[in-house]
């Protein structure tokens, strides 16, 4: 290392930026949160379509199929869903935690 | 921990999915992305969004990031590629590159004279030279670290450098017998 690269070298960091920036991390997280986003939206999106076109096209059969299940099945359904309500009162939404940890 | 051990680590969790971890790696590396778009480009506003650029197709890219590989290294060449992206689609640089090299600017005029003479000197470099000595002779990059970011030949790298360096220690006015 001579005393040109050393001068050099204290020259260019003058230019440097500081080491730690809280507002430029947090501009870029912003956006990249913005991303992430809009990206859930849209696989999401893509999902609800795909789910609706399945559902337009299985209809008939499934309300057939539905129909007579309903007959037979109506009460154990109605007591599965006051258990499953209960228990999602009692013990809350399973990834609750880990969502707000993230 | 290492440095680099503890990039691998914030790398495989932000793979994971982790924006803690990514934004771990935004703060250790915005110094050193930031200085060299700042060099390699000469407009510090617009280092600064092509570095918040970098980082956002960083978080996209990072799947493809290899194990072992330098963080820094991989960001400063994507900043070098978003760099040279943005100078060909953006007609202004031609004009702002033109009030670069006369010295103007605001933060040029309450400037170090050695800060001055060595940014004028750094506009007169072509963008390869450059970029190759904003990373070797400012950031201490290695020359094959260097050659990986910029994609270029290492023997290209190597006389960027030195011919690069020559011209800013005529710039600073710097003998190199000195040392």
């Amino acid at each position: 290392m001579t005393k040109a690269d050393d001068r050099l070298r204290a020259a260019f960091a003058l230019n440097d930026p500081p080491p730690r920036d809280a507002g430029f991390s947090a501009a870029v997280m912003e956006r990249v949160m913005r991303r992430r986003f809009l990206e859930d939206l849209a696989w999401q999106g893509v999902l609800a379509v795909a789910g609706a076109g399945l559902l337009g096209l299985l209809w008939r059969p499934l309300q057939t199929m539905l129909v007579s299940l309903s007959q037979s099945l109506a009460p154990a359904f109605a007591v599965l869903a006051v258990l499953v309500c209960g228990w999602v009162i009692l013990n809350g939404r399973g990834d609750s935690d880990a969502i707000l940890q993230t | 921990m290492s440095p680099a051990s503890l990039d691998e680590a914030l790398v495989a969790a932000a793979q994971g999915g982790s924006a803690e971890a990514f934004a771990r790696l935004v703060e250790r590396h915005q110094q050193a992305l930031r200085a060299f778009l700042r060099r390699a480009c000469g407009d510090w506003s617009t280092a600064d969004d092509l570095a918040q650029e970098t980082f956002l197709a960083a978080w996209t890219q990072l799947g493809r990031l290899r194990a072992g590989a330098s963080v820094r290294a991989w960001l400063c060449g994507i900043g070098y590629n978003k760099h040279l992206t943005a100078r060909r689609s953006w007609a202004r640089d031609r004009a702002r590159d033109a009030q670069y090299g006369e010295g103007g600017g605001p933060a040029l005029e309450a400037a170090p004279k050695d800060r001055v003479a060595l940014e004028r000197a750094m506009a007169d470099l072509p963008v390869e030279q450059r970029a190759c000595v904003a990373l070797c002779l400012a950031a201490e990059f290695s020359h094959s670290e260097a050659a990986e970011a910029l994609d270029l030949p290492l023997g290209t790298v190597k006389s960027h450098v030195t011919r690069g360096r020559a011209r800013l220690l005529l710039a600073l006015g710097v003998s190199d017998d000195e040392g």
